[in-house]
């Protein structure tokens, strides 16, 4: 078995590469596929809060390289899904700890057992985003519709189009927030893609239940009714070649809402 | 009475809203207009001196074979793979006909000949600043395009505005090749 390795980048923190990870690696899982989940923003780890496997973690990325113990040992099981395990970033290292030939040596050993590798890539463009990059081949640039954000996604296309071995770039809308485009006060989702000019994954709207979910160390994806798991399902669909239709994320309008559309249109026609 | 004020300052709010949520419209457009302009820079390792420099260059010569509405001229850099390509977007009024483009090409050969009569050190740096601000106010009468479209008479008092122009003209050339063959390393390495 040849999996796919996919790494999880953004050049600005913040923007849900973590969460991203954790979400698309958890419903994969539940497609049935075997996924392994690699943490490489050393020094700051976070991975294994999200999916709450913070209290067992032995063996880190950094003692596999180190060679104090086997690849198959430092994969932590998820607590729910036996085709999902984490390999952790060591807490107590900086990026300088591994390079990028490693973690390509990495990615190579754990996509001949699983279906797909995902890369949790670190903010930034120095050494750690050339490590996660190193043995992936495809790439999911995430941003929120914030001008920031996304001017650090360009900078991150812009070098994923220089690696040769980067077959496909997509972009994942993170935090979009349907009442403040409506009202023109956030760029849509046309605009962003418009501007970076990738392919669409996915559209994620802002949900509260993001933050109750890591609470707890749970996906959003594992809650049936949320609308930002059934967002990141949709991902996980798309990864795996089906053709989803992005969700519409116009919320019914209201009846105050319909009073203030007949008064604009009344007042427009005065 | 009290009650009455309080409703009516409640229904004078929310008309005031729906007046706020139209011009928030410009929050929107400013920040993707923004955007666009600093990722041209970045794609490019353009400065905004430069891009602006460029433009005002653009419109100048191709206002020579064309008329055109120049505030609406977008001019972009595109990213794929690892080139960049320019994508200039005007909208085009009409195309001038011959007299007028021999008229443009006539005033431009004076000028050149004056600026090699003229070529003075000290004096350029002098033009130079002229030029500069030439281009910075957008509506300056003594705008770039509109040049070529006055008569004759007036073009003697312009001229030098124009010999400054042609001499930066080659020069910022230089050096945005020179930027441009800079980014292109930066890629390749």
């Amino acid at each position: 078995m040849t999996g796919r390795v996919i790494v999880i980048t953004s050049g600005k923190g913040g923007v849900g590469k973590t969460t991203t990870s954790a979400n698309i690696g958890t419903a994969l899982a539940k497609e049935g596929y075997k996924v392994v989940l690699i943490d490489t923003d050393l020094g700051l780890r976070n991975l294994d809060l999200l999916l709450g496997l913070e209290n067992r973690i032995v063996y880190t990325i950094v003692d596999v390289i180190e060679e104090r113990c086997k690849l198959k040992q430092a994969l932590v099981k998820d607590k729910k899904n036996p085709n999902l395990s984490l390999l952790a970033a060591a807490q107590t290292r900086d990026k300088s700890a591994v390079n990028a030939e490693q973690l390509k040596e990495i990615c190579e050993k754990l996509k001949e057992k699983n279906d797909f590798v995902l890369v949790d890539c670190p903010a930034g463009i120095e050494q750690g985003f050339q490590n996660a990059v190193a043995g992936a081949s495809e790439a999911i640039v995430v941003t929120t519709p914030e001008m920031s954000a996304i001017r650090d996604a360009d900078r991150i296309i812009g070098l994923l189009n220089t690696k040769e071995e980067i077959t496909s770039t997509r972009l994942l809308l993170n935090r979009v927030r349907p009442n403040l485009i409506k009202n023109n006060e956030m760029m849509s989702v046309d605009d962003v893609v418009g501007i970076l000019e990738i392919p669409l994954i996915g559209i994620i709207p802002e949900d509260t239940g993001i933050i109750t979910s890591t609470n707890k160390g749970e996906p959003i994806v594992n809650d049936e009714n949320s609308l930002a798991g059934q967002a990141y399902r949709n991902v996980a669909k798309r990864i795996l070649g089906e053709e989803v239709p992005f969700l519409d994320l116009d919320e019914p309008k209201g009846f105050m809402a319909k009073i203030k559309d007949v008064f604009a249109k009344l007042k427009a026609k005065v | 009475m009290g009650l009455l004020t309080n409703l009516y300052n409640k229904v004078a709010k929310f008309f005031r809203q729906q007046e706020g949520a139209a011009e928030d419209e410009a929050s929107k457009s400013v920040a993707t207009s923004r955007l666009k302009l600093v990722l041209m820079q970045d794609r490019t390792n353009l400065t905004p001196k430069i891009l602006e420099q460029m433009r005002g260059e653009l419109v100048d010569l191709l206002s020579k074979y064309l008329e055109m509405d120049k505030d609406l001229l977008e001019l972009n850099f595109e990213q794929e793979g690892d080139q960049v390509a320019l994508m200039l977007s005007i909208p085009v009024i009409r195309a001038k006909d011959e007299d007028e483009i021999e008229e443009a090409l006539s005033v431009q050969r004076n000028s050149e000949d004056e600026s090699v009569e003229t070529d003075d050190l000290s004096d350029e740096e002098e033009k130079e600043e002229e030029y500069i601000e030439s281009i910075d106010s957008e509506d300056d009468s003594e705008g770039i395009g509109e040049e070529t479209e006055e008569s004759s008479s007036e073009i003697d008092e312009n001229e030098s505005n124009l010999v400054s122009e042609v001499n930066e003209g080659k020069k910022s050339k230089k050096s945005s090749k020179k930027n441009n063959e800079e980014y292109i390393e930066s890629i390749d390495t």
